[in-house]
């Protein structure tokens, strides 16, 4: 069975600002990885989550999937079809299948525009011109929970919560079969966070709508994850089914992030592993293992050698030469 | 002894649909040497309370009623000048967004030296103090990066940084907005941290305001909730955690994913939103995403009830309990 | 439904603020004398009338007659109509060919904005009084040279002020939004840019009016604007000047309502830019 989503080595560098002489096109500036190498797939119907903290690439390589980065090495396909180094002609038939929630719920949204010419923009972008619009937004405004008398209203008259929703339902507008949403719970308040991830569960099993979550809240990814990457310095330091790495992480990495979430009991007892310093910039990257300089079981192989990939199952994969 | 003391404070926004009520009747202490808690989400109040603490409220802001004394001051009767010299001094700010929290175009070191303009030391030794403060909160080889700009350092860096200048005057209260929300978790563990090392060192108060229930669990010693401009419950930290009353921070810590420990596809929440505080609901604030609604809810605005020692919430559900 | 309210809460704003409300009021009267010109005005502007020349005010001339007897009122009203004739044409010229170069420099490439900045700058360095004389020696001096003059110096303002909204627009998550939904650059810069760059495009132009109004007004002093018969009031003021021991006022029928104009648009000017950024500040929540 094709996997609806595998991605192979995928690569994304930017270009470091350059001199005027290099903007012209003379001379080629330095380049940094944001996405240095990270392979993962997703089945039909499932839900696949991207954690890593700020800097680790993640949110570049959400936008590498929905299109709008180039990825210069690697590949991308969405049921078979290769979607790296397609021109944007080509890709706009794919823009119908893979659709994207961004993380600020009111940036996302044209400040100008009301919230009916905001969800069916799509229909707009895409030419459909026999659709009835009014129809359309009444829609897809009742599939997010939100009243229809909401058409009519601006940006700025919506609350967090109902502006994200509004998000959702202009990712819904042409029945999308893959969703990647950045961050979906930021910025929202605790009591509403639940009700915004039930809505995305709720549309998986209703329309068979497969997921790529992007997040730094692990607490928010082991409930309505399949499986997750952890990512550091753009790579996954390790890879598998979300309840096989809550239960068993083998990477430090893992490790600590799952262990500094703070426990709401203030007599919660916890084995932190703290990690040391600050994160490294992508731009001097660390030798050997790029964890090294913050894990707190550093050895000298690690400062030295890069780690392999190891794959304990078939479906975990991680790299650390000393694992957990 | 308490370093800061709010009695009743009551405060308004005008608007052009009518007066927005955001603060009412809202009382609490902050003890000598304690670190106090607020929790609360969006529209709860928490921004118009520190404004009202420091001064800084908007122009269409206007104090109904109460009283906030820091030491022994009435901060609401207090000039703006007077004020400026207890900014600074016997309370320091440190705000959410490490961002935008300096100024880009001075080092850190000048800027570390620039806030002691009030002490007569040499530059030398406000400089010194400077790198002090500084390895106190952990920054790597502080003497060389004093001369450094703000955009040269992370996130995480620019608020230990925004906590040496918060407390290098001493001050008696320290107040924190949120200045954990925007760092990834485990810079936000570090921080925390440091924050209980320093309080312990310096003996300051301090205020945290967050809407991260972990945070707060693990670094204050009282806690306070607010839902819609009134405190719903307070009470020590473990009284709170261990020991909710109030149906709202029931719901909410019900509602944290990091309590969920089995894995469930049906996150609970909290139904609704929350009432416009421009025309008030009659009754409890609360009633209309409230479970546990009785009849008297509607009409009749909850009392505060004492249910242990410092533990109070405000619920007509405790009324029925005492009896 | 949008813009009807949009123009209710500037109209609210404006009453509330009385130099606003004294600038939208003599706003209306420029442009209604402007437009009503032809019956205000007791006589033909260019009739000459000999008999008449250098009279005082009275009853028939209301402010007198200028040294070929032409009505001074006459000539005043129908002056705001030809700085009217001016503005207008310069402002749409100068902002419609802005907004296009602005925003293509804004969202475009990196080089095709060096090079259409380079453009701006090269305009802006010439002074625009030599300019004037240019391509006044070259044309002849008319109302059309003018306004050709007036577009091409006033074109960097707008260009500029456009580009830089654009930039700052250009990395905003809602324009990523509308990448990631396939919008061609044509219909994000039309649906999505123009609409958000407009406030503070609409607060130059008219702070912007009565400057372009005193350019017209100086050229044609110099003798560089527009032809005689045709009154403005640079022409008026030209008069007025060698004039002045017969009269007084020329000056002032040529003063007077420059000075008005520009009070009346800078009012209007400055509380649009007091609606326009509280409103964006209100809407970014």
């Amino acid at each position: 069975m094709t996997p609806l989503l595998k991605v192979e080595n995928v690569v994304v560098r930017f270009p470091l600002q350059g001199s005027f002489i290099q903007s012209l096109g003379f001379g080629s500036a330095s380049l940094i990885e944001a996405v240095a190498g990270v392979s993962f797939t997703l089945k039909e119907g499932q839900t696949y989550a991207i954690v890593g903290e700020s800097g680790s690439g993640k949110t570049t390589l959400a936008r590498a999937i929905a299109g709008l980065h180039h990825a210069d090495e690697g590949s991308i396909q969405y049921k078979g079809n290769e979607l790296c180094q397609l021109p944007e002609k080509g890709f706009k038939k794919y823009r119908k299948d893979i659709s994207m929630i961004f993380q600020d719920p009111f940036g996302c949204l044209s400040p100008r525009l009301s919230i009916k010419s905001i969800i069916t923009e799509p229909f707009q972008i895409q030419k459909m011109k026999d659709k009835d619009l009014d129809a359309e937004a009444k829609r897809l405004l009742s599939m997010v929970g939100l009243p229809a008398d909401f058409a009519t209203r601006y940006p700025y008259q919506l609350s967090g919560g109902q502006a994200r929703r509004v998000g959702v339902a202009r990712a819904l507008s042409l029945n999308p079969k893959l969703i990647i949403a950045d961050e979906p719970t930021a910025g929202l308040d605790v009591s509403i966070q639940g009700e915004l991830l039930n809505l995305l569960v709720k549309l998986q099993n209703d329309i068979g709508l497969s997921f790529v979550v992007i997040s730094h809240n692990l607490n928010i990814v082991k409930h309505i994850s399949d499986k997750m990457g952890i990512m550091y310095l753009g790579r996954f330091v390790e890879e598998g089914l979300t309840d096989e790495i809550f239960k068993h992480p083998k990477h430090p990495y893992t490790f600590s992030l799952l262990s500094a979430s703070p426990e709401p009991d203030p007599d919660a007892k916890i084995d932190r592993v703290e990690l040391l310093g600050d994160p490294p910039s992508i731009m001097h990257r660390p030798k050997g293992c790029e964890f090294h300089t913050r894990c707190p079981f550093v050895k000298e192989k690690c400062k030295i050698e890069i780690p392999k990939i190891v794959y304990p199952e078939q479906s975990q994969a991680y790299s650390c030469h000393y694992s957990l | 002894m308490s370093v800061l003391s709010v009695k009743d404070l009551s405060i308004s926004y005008q608007t052009d649909s009518g007066p927005l009520q955001a603060l009412r009747g809202v009382s609490f202490d902050i003890d000598d040497n304690n670190i106090v808690g607020i929790v609360g989400e969006s529209g709860c109040g928490k921004s118009t309370l520190i404004g009202s603490i420091i001064k800084l409220l908007d122009n269409n802001a206007i104090v109904e009623k109460g009283e906030i004394f820091f030491q022994d001051k009435n901060i609401i009767s207090l000039s703006d000048d007077d004020m400026k010299d207890i900014l600074g001094v016997d309370i320091s700010v440190i705000f959410q967004d490490p961002m935008q929290a300096h100024n880009p175009v001075l080092t850190i070191g000048q800027q570390m030296i620039d806030i002691q303009y009030r002490d007569k030391k040499s530059k030398k030794q406000k400089q010194n103090h400077a790198i002090e403060m500084l390895q106190l909160v952990g920054m790597p080889d502080p003497e060389s990066r004093i001369y450094q700009y703000p955009h040269e350092f992370s996130g995480g860096m620019r608020q230990r940084i925004a906590i040496a200048m918060a407390l290098m005057v001493k001050p008696a209260l320290l107040i924190a907005d949120e200045p954990t929300t925007a760092l990834d978790a485990t810079l936000e563990v570090q921080i925390i941290q440091k924050l209980k090392e320093l309080q312990k060192n310096i003996h300051c108060s301090i205020l945290f305001v967050s809407h991260h229930l972990g945070v707060i669990a693990e670094l204050c010693d009282e806690v306070i909730v607010m839902y819609a401009g009134e405190i719903v419950e307070s009470g020590s930290v473990r009284d709170i955690f261990h020991r909710p009353k109030h149906p709202y921070t029931q719901a909410l810590f019900a509602c944290d994913p990091g309590r969920i420990l089995e894995k469930s596809k049906e996150l609970p929440t909290i139904e609704g939103e929350i009432p416009n505080l421009i025309n008030l609901p009659k009754g409890c604030i609360f009633k209309d995403r409230c479970s546990q609604r009785i009849d008297r809810c509607d009409d009749e605005i909850p009392s505060t009830h004492q249910i242990k020692n410092t533990h109070m919430a405000k619920c007509h559900l405790l009324a029925r309990e005492q009896k | 439904m949008k813009k009807n309210s949009e123009l209710q809460i500037i109209f609210k704003h404006l009453m509330r603020d009385p130099l606003g409300m004294i600038g939208f009021f003599i706003v209306m009267i420029i442009f209604l004398s402007a437009i009503f010109a032809d019956w205000l005005v007791p006589y033909d502007p260019i009739q000459l009338n000999i008999k008449d020349r250098l009279q005082g005010p009275s009853w028939s001339h209301l402010l007198g007659a200028d040294q070929l007897g032409r009505d001074t009122f006459s000539r005043m009203i129908m002056g705001g109509r030809v700085a009217l004739q001016v503005a207008l044409p310069t402002i749409f010229g100068a902002v419609s060919i802005g907004l296009i170069l602005g925003m293509i420099a804004g969202f475009g490439p990196r080089w095709l904005d060096n090079i259409i900045i380079l453009f701006f700058d090269t305009l802006r360095s010439f002074p625009t009084v030599m300019f004037a004389l240019a391509v006044v020696a070259l044309v002849g001096p008319s109302l059309s040279t003018v306004v050709f003059i007036i577009i091409a110096t006033s074109i960097p303002t707008y260009g500029r002020v456009v580009r830089t909204q654009t930039l700052s627009i250009k990395s905003s998550e809602f324009i990523l939004a509308e990448k990631s939904m396939g919008a061609s650059t044509v219909r994000i810069l039309r649906v999505h840019v123009l609409p958000n760059i407009l406030g503070p495009i609409a607060v130059l132009v008219a702070m912007d009016i009565p400057t372009i109004i005193g350019l017209e007004a100086g050229l044609s002093f110099l003798g560089m604007g527009v032809r005689p018969p045709t009154p403005s009031w640079g022409v008026l003021l030209n008069d007025g000047y060698s004039l002045i021991r017969n009269t007084p006022w020329l000056i002032i029928a040529g003063g007077i309502p420059l000075i008005l104009t520009t009070l009346g648009f800078t009012f209007l000017g400055e509380s649009l830019r007091d609606v326009i950024d509280p409103k964006l500040r209100g809407k970014k929540r």
